[in-house]
């Protein structure tokens, strides 16, 4: 395959996983501009645990991951009785929190010689255990996207569940789901610590696929994107985000189709799809439909 | 004691990247198309320059990772040994995290951060944040 | 240490006014229509682009320049209205906002193609340097900022309290049900507010760019972190709370960079922030968001 093609589909598969835990988080009810805060949490956390600690990539993953389920419940916890933008905006500053802590981050090791670990603004150069297994471009692609489909066979499992239903209860209606003995605060804390998780792997990904991270990767601006693919590829499944994401960045800039005016074609059609349907393309109607047609 | 120096040397030598590591730097002029910019990369491993490298460039911008796809190039061998050449296509002026996959007698991946203008580039010089965020 | 303190004081004030500005048109938004426009901040960066375009091939005025920005962003801003909130208006909330978000990729890469340098010169707005009085230095732009918050406070009190148009906004407020049962044509309310919003924020625009003598494209994001945090530290949802959360910002950041450094400068706004938010107090959600 080629370098291009493997570079962009790696990159759809690795904001998918911000955009899924944003996904989860609609599917609660709830509007997060801070999922990239994880992600962040991951990467940082996966690239010292292989780079200076010395850990293998799954264990570091792991370590990551519970991590980033932590950071989401710190957020989580006092932000529970929010609503709507007040929560979004809470996400938000913690989210921003985050990454100015980043920024604050030094912490180095001497190994080879080299000073290995995040250097604040200076960012956190090489996070090389992928390089260093021989892993090139196609694998790492392979394993990206395997990871990624595991954990959507995971989600979609769950959503289809008693599991699924419930959470898209408590996001409709959570008076109703309250009043039928969910615990309403136990659910959004699960999803959040869950969402984390998810992004947090994401993240270690991210960076062994980069081998060099900065604050500045993990601004307001993925947040927010990732957030527009979740709704816009359709909150009806798990496949919707990755809908989203693989036809920003994988149709319209993978194929730049629209050269340098590509947002202004993209921005347009979305606000135009959003008119004709609220809830994206694959929204719970057409997933509905699509299911009543195959089964 | 030799027995433990040959080991050393074995792993030493079976783990490219415990020795000395590669040195990149780039310095890029301004085609005049849109952005369009020819790079001249030199490479130094310690004192030595490093030839024969087989490298790919790609780049990504670090404030909105992995929105970008910048078609990787693949750099051409330049006049003096170290030195190589490549275009590379960007989307926007800015900064950009560029990445250099080399293969060949070393394996690596360097990642250096540029500001790309119209004039060509220049190395990031990182200050904490002194400046507000405007 | 006095001065010291009376100087950030100042400055926090000026930077504060312009805080104010542009929290008025993100408060008027959410007041009037419940949503959130994630496009207030890239229309007013069209605007400010649209006059530096203006003024890169002409060589005009403040005063023109601040005409056509009030165009462009006014423009940009009932556009973004009719695409994104009049097809929502009784739909969903977050499919308004994402569609503004995906409007602001769209004012933002528009902008930014026809001006895509990382930075251009603005006009200043006054050539000569700050006043000096009693020991402390005053800027004149900071003074010109204050005016116009305070100018713009005024007139959207007439607007809304002295004409039957600002009669039909109030009760769109209190009740958009009620108000279209009694006759009211909601929607165009929606639109004039759109409208009136982003003048306001076009000055906001305008005031700034001449004020740093430059314009960025980070300026859309910029206003938008700006506005959205000075609406919601002075409750959101109300006009003076936009105005008190914008000065309320200001004197925070100068203070917070005076005596913490500027790395701890935005940490503790985005810590203020959240806390104010963790704690939810009473005034912040005066009115709920939906």
């Amino acid at each position: 395959m080629d370098d291009y093609a493997i570079g962009v589909l790696t990159n759809v598969g690795l904001v998918s996983f911000v955009a899924l835990s944003a996904y989860l988080l609609l599917l609660a009810g709830e509007m997060s501009f801070g999922q990239q805060a994880f992600f962040g949490v991951g990467a940082y956390a996966g690239g010292m645990l292989t780079a200076m600690a010395g850990l293998p990539l799954p264990l570091a993953a792991l370590g990551a991951m519970a991590l980033g389920a932590a950071a989401a419940l710190l957020v989580a916890l006092p932000t529970l009785r929010l609503k709507g933008l007040y929560f979004a905006m809470a996400t938000l500053a913690a989210a921003e929190m985050m990454r100015i802590l980043f920024e604050l981050l030094h912490l180095q090791r001497e190994i080879d010689g080299e000073p290995v670990g995040p250097d604040g603004t200076q960012g956190f150069r090489g996070i090389r255990w992928v390089l260093e297994h021989g892993i090139e471009p196609e694998g790492y692609l392979i394993l990206v996207w395997g990871v990624l489909l595991a954990v959507l066979v995971i989600v979609l499992f769950l959503e289809n569940s008693k599991l699924g239903a419930t959470l898209r209860a408590v996001g409709a209606d959570p008076e109703l789901a309250a009043s039928l003995g969910v615990s309403v605060e136990r659910f959004k804390l699960g999803v959040a610590a869950a969402a984390g998780a998810l992004a947090a792997l994401g993240g270690v990904l991210y960076a062994h696929h980069n081998t060099y991270i900065e604050p500045r990767n993990f601004d307001i601006m993925l947040g927010v994107h990732s957030l527009a693919y979740a709704l816009i590829g359709g909150l009806g499944t798990a496949l919707g985000p990755l809908a989203g994401a693989a036809l920003d960045v994988g149709l319209l800039e993978g194929t730049r189709l629209f050269g340098g005016a590509r947002m202004i074609v993209f921005g347009g059609l979305v606000a135009l799809l959003l008119v004709f349907r609220p809830r994206g393309l694959l929204d719970e109607k057409v997933v509905h439909w699509l299911r009543a047609r195959f089964s | 004691m030799a027995k433990g120096t040959l080991l050393l040397t074995l792993l030493l030598l079976s783990f490219p990247a415990l020795a000395q590591r590669v040195k990149a730097e780039l310095a890029c002029a301004f085609t005049g198309t849109d952005f369009v910019y020819d790079c001249a990369i030199n490479l130094k491993r310690g004192a030595n320059p490093l030839s024969g490298a087989q490298i790919t460039l790609s780049a990504d911008m670090p404030s909105m990772p992995m929105m970008h796809n910048v078609a990787p190039v693949k750099a051409k061998p330049g006049r003096n040994p170290g030195e190589y050449e490549a275009r590379l296509d960007l989307e926007m002026t800015g900064e950009w995290a560029v990445k250099l996959r080399l293969a060949g007698p070393v394996r690596d991946v360097l990642v250096l951060n540029y500001v790309f203008d119209e004039s060509g580039t220049r190395p990031v010089l990182r200050r904490s944040r002194t400046a507000p965020r405007k | 240490m006095l001065l010291d303190l009376a100087q950030n004081t100042l400055d926090g004030l000026g930077a504060g006014a312009s805080y104010a500005l542009l929290a008025l048109g993100f408060t008027l938004i959410f007041g009037v229509l419940r949503r959130m426009n994630l496009s207030f901040g890239p229309a007013i960066m069209l605007g400010c682009y649209a006059a530096t375009w203006v003024n890169l091939n002409f060589q005009a005025n403040l005063l023109l320049l601040a005409v056509v920005a009030l165009a462009a962003t006014t423009l940009a801003g009932v556009y973004v209205e009719r695409l994104c909130f009049a097809p929502h208006r009784r739909g969903s909330a977050i499919a308004a906002m994402v569609a503004s978000f995906a409007l602001w990729m769209q004012l933002e890469e528009l902008a930014t193609a026809f001006l895509p340098r990382h930075l251009y010169a603005f006009p200043p707005l006054y050539a000569g340097g700050p006043l000096e009085l009693a020991g402390l230095s005053l800027r004149v732009e900071a003074i010109v900022m204050t005016v116009a918050a305070a100018g713009a406070c005024a007139l959207l009190y007439a607007i809304l309290y002295r004409s039957r148009f600002g009669l039909a906004v109030r009760a769109v407020i209190d009740s958009s049900t009620a108000a279209e049962l009694s006759g009211i044509n909601v929607p165009r309310v929606f639109a004039a507010v759109f409208a009136l919003a982003s003048a306001i924020g076009a000055l906001a625009g305008i005031l700034i760019a001449s004020a740093h003598e430059q314009v960025t494209p980070m300026l859309g994001m910029w206003s938008t972190l700006k506005g959205l945090a000075a609406m919601m530290l002075g409750g959101l949802g109300s006009l003076p709370g936009a105005v008190a959360g914008g000065l309320a910002l200001g004197l925070l950041e100068s203070h917070s960079q005076w005596y913490l450094g500027p790395q701890f400068r935005d940490l503790t706004i985005y810590l203020v922030l959240f806390a104010l938010l963790a704690l939810n107090p009473r005034w912040m959600t005066t009115r709920s968001a939906s």
